[in-house]
């Protein structure tokens, strides 16, 4: 069988059809063929990988109609690395997973289909080729989202969700509206194909069609204001979907709207627009993250800032910046991964999730605690840890273009942040007293995954070499808009 | 005669998907019950889905099927990609609406009530 990037999206929809049957034959199949379809996507991207490095980008028709005019899927250094990442942040989820609801088999069932159907969805709209298609897999994230959200009962998971599905129904019916007029003014929905006819659109109605794209995606990307689903879906969701929203669909957010504003619309001032947006986002969010008692609510306003930053980092627009912005989307992927698994066991028996009730934790969860504290001091950018580097290099390429007055607010807002990590970290090991909840004893795998997450957070930040070269990859494929038309259409 | 009446058709629909979209926004953004926000939704969604439909349309075009003998008359084609494109828009906002329906039931047992100015455990 040749390994091809359609496996992405047909193996684990397949499998998430597939799982109730069986279930019939054994109940430990439930949560073992989640686990073998997410080992096959990694393989998948392991080779895949080595290809693109190799050889150059993977173009894959779908049903034998050629590009213009059927689907295709691009896998190229960028959206096979955003691909890959999601595949593996997947699999840890998925060991960190395996005893969820142990006692009980029926929600186990019902939260594997729907997180494999996330997981397809979100690299579904990294790989695909075709706005329409692009739209199909955002509401494929969409729907599993919404119910992922809902997922407890005894929480107001079903509000967060309501919440969530208002304002993605927004963004479904923008980016419908979106494609129409672009269809109508270009009479193609293939990526390549649109930016090359994109020059003869005139520019009011390119401008247009960008906003209805940039309001549709950047509900999903965490962008300011439209993030207003964000902290009760992180703070009402089950733990690993909290980390799986962080790590896998903000992921697919971020990487359309960045695919859509460097591909498709070459618009005068779309990059200056990113900054301005990411700016916001980033004071907006630091700043509410600390007024925060919650602590799932905390690590959401703190998601959604690094997006900010994100966005900062691809708006300064050269290829440094692009490097910048990439790692810094990893970086978050594994910190904040991290992060939320180890939070979600510091929280699990308080209702409330409250910060207070965290003192004194470093006795009674060493493990979990100190893997908490590695994760914040990462995520605010201390050196030897991975969250270092991507912030370095990031100050470095607003260095480079003289945008001093970014530096200073994006140190600023450092510190804020520092604020608040170090504050729940002094929680946990200096807390005045002793706190009465009886934390929960995290299970065996959960605490290998938190291990795993926390050995390449510090490897990555005592080698960053061993990431930079598909970083630096993706960064130069998503600048080359060139060999991206003609990797697609390489007849014209 | 004849072209001022298919005028008069296209720009009625056109109208009348706009007025949908309208509606269904007024629906979302002013009422207070649940279900009529859902219904809101739900008739965006044709609004969207119409116009679809009218943006494919050519004067005078047949119904967009490949056959032998139609190759040689060549009749004129409405555009048959957006009609494409509705169908699945279709079965993506029957999910939606499914989705929300199941947790306004969600929503109504836990609170005891349907009107979102009475549901604030979280804050809006």
């Amino acid at each position: 069988m040749v390994i091809s990037p359609v496996h992405y999206i047909a193996v684990p929809l397949l499998a998430a059809f597939t799982i109730p049957l069986f279930a019939k034959i054994h109940k430990e199949l439930t949560r073992i063929i989640p686990g073998i379809v997410l080992i096959y996507l990694t393989y998948v991207s392991y080779v895949l990988m080595s290809k693109v490095m190799t050889t150059g980008p993977i173009v894959e028709i779908i049903a034998g109609w050629k590009a213009p005019w059927g689907i295709n899927l691009v896998y190229n250094g960028f959206s096979g690395f955003i691909a890959s990442l999601m595949s593996i942040m997947g699999l840890l989820i998925w060991i960190y997973s395996y005893k969820f609801k142990k006692v009980d088999d029926e929600p186990a069932l019902k939260f594997y289909i729907l997180f494999l159907m996330m997981v397809a969805g979100s690299i579904g709209i990294t790989i695909t080729g075709d706005v329409f298609n692009m739209f199909v897999f955002l509401e494929i994230v969409g729907i599993t989202s919404y119910s992922l959200t809902a997922f407890y009962r005894g929480r107001d998971g079903a509000e967060a969700a309501f919440k969530y599905l208002l304002i993605g129904s927004f963004a479904s019916v923008f980016l419908l509206l979106g494609i129409l007029l672009l269809y109508t003014h270009v009479g193609t929905l293939n990526m390549a194909q649109i930016a090359e006819r994109m020059h003869t659109i005139p520019t009011s109605v390119k401008l247009s069609i960008f906003v209805m794209f940039a309001v549709a995606l950047g509900i999903e990307a965490e962008m300011f204001p439209l993030n207003g689903w964000a902290p009760d879906a992180y703070s009402q969701a089950p733990g690993p979907v909290g980390a799986a929203f962080s790590g896998i669909v903000v992921k697919a957010g971020v990487y359309a709207l960045i695919r859509i504003i460097f591909t498709l619309f070459d618009i005068e001032g779309s990059l200056q627009f990113l900054i301005v947006m990411g700016l916001i986002t980033m004071i907006i969010a630091e700043v509410s993250a600390i007024r925060q008692t919650n602590l799932k609510r905390m690590l959401a306003y703190s998601s959604i800032g690094q997006m900010g930053v994100v966005l900062i980092g691809f708006g300064i627009g050269t290829t440094e910046a692009i490097f910048a912005a990439i790692f810094l989307m990893f970086n978050h992927a594994i910190i904040k991964g991290l992060l939320f698994l180890s939070g979600s066991f510091l929280v699990y028996n308080d209702d409330k999730k409250q910060i207070a009730s965290l003192s004194r934790f470093g006795k009674k969860l060493p493990v979990v605690s100190f893997l908490f504290a590695l994760g914040a001091f990462a995520i605010v950018g201390f050196p030897p840890f991975a969250g270092f580097w991507s912030k370095l290099y990031l100050l470095l390429a607003a260095a480079d273009k003289n945008l001093i007055f970014l530096i200073a607010i994006i140190l600023m807002v450092s510190v804020v942040e520092v604020i608040y990590y170090l504050r729940v970290v002094g929680k946990l090991y200096f807390g005045k007293e002793e706190s009465k909840i009886e934390p929960k004893k995290p299970a065996f795998n959960s605490l290998i995954v938190m291990l795993i997450l926390g050995a390449i957070i510090i490897l990555v930040g005592v080698y960053p070499d061993v990431i930079t070269g598909f970083i630096h990859n993706a960064a130069d494929t998503l600048s080359d808009k060139a060999t991206y038309i003609s990797n697609v259409l390489p007849s014209l | 005669m004849f072209g001022d009446y298919q005028n008069v058709v296209t720009m009625s629909v056109y109208g009348s998907s706009i007025a949908l979209i309208l509606i269904g926004l007024y629906g979302v953004l002013i009422k207070k019950h649940l279900m009529k926000i859902v219904i809101g939704l739900s008739v965006v969604d044709s609004g969207v889905n119409l116009m679809f439909v009218a943006v494919g349309y050519i004067k005078g075009g047949t119904a967009p099927i490949f056959s032998p003998s139609v190759i040689d008359s060549k009749p004129l084609m409405v555009d048959p990609v957006p009609q494409a494109l509705v169908l699945t828009a279709i079965v993506i906002g029957f999910a939606v609406t499914a989705v929300a329906l199941s947790l306004v039931i969600r929503l109504f047992k836990h609170h005891n009530t349907a009107r979102i100015d009475q549901i604030k455990s979280l804050k809006w």
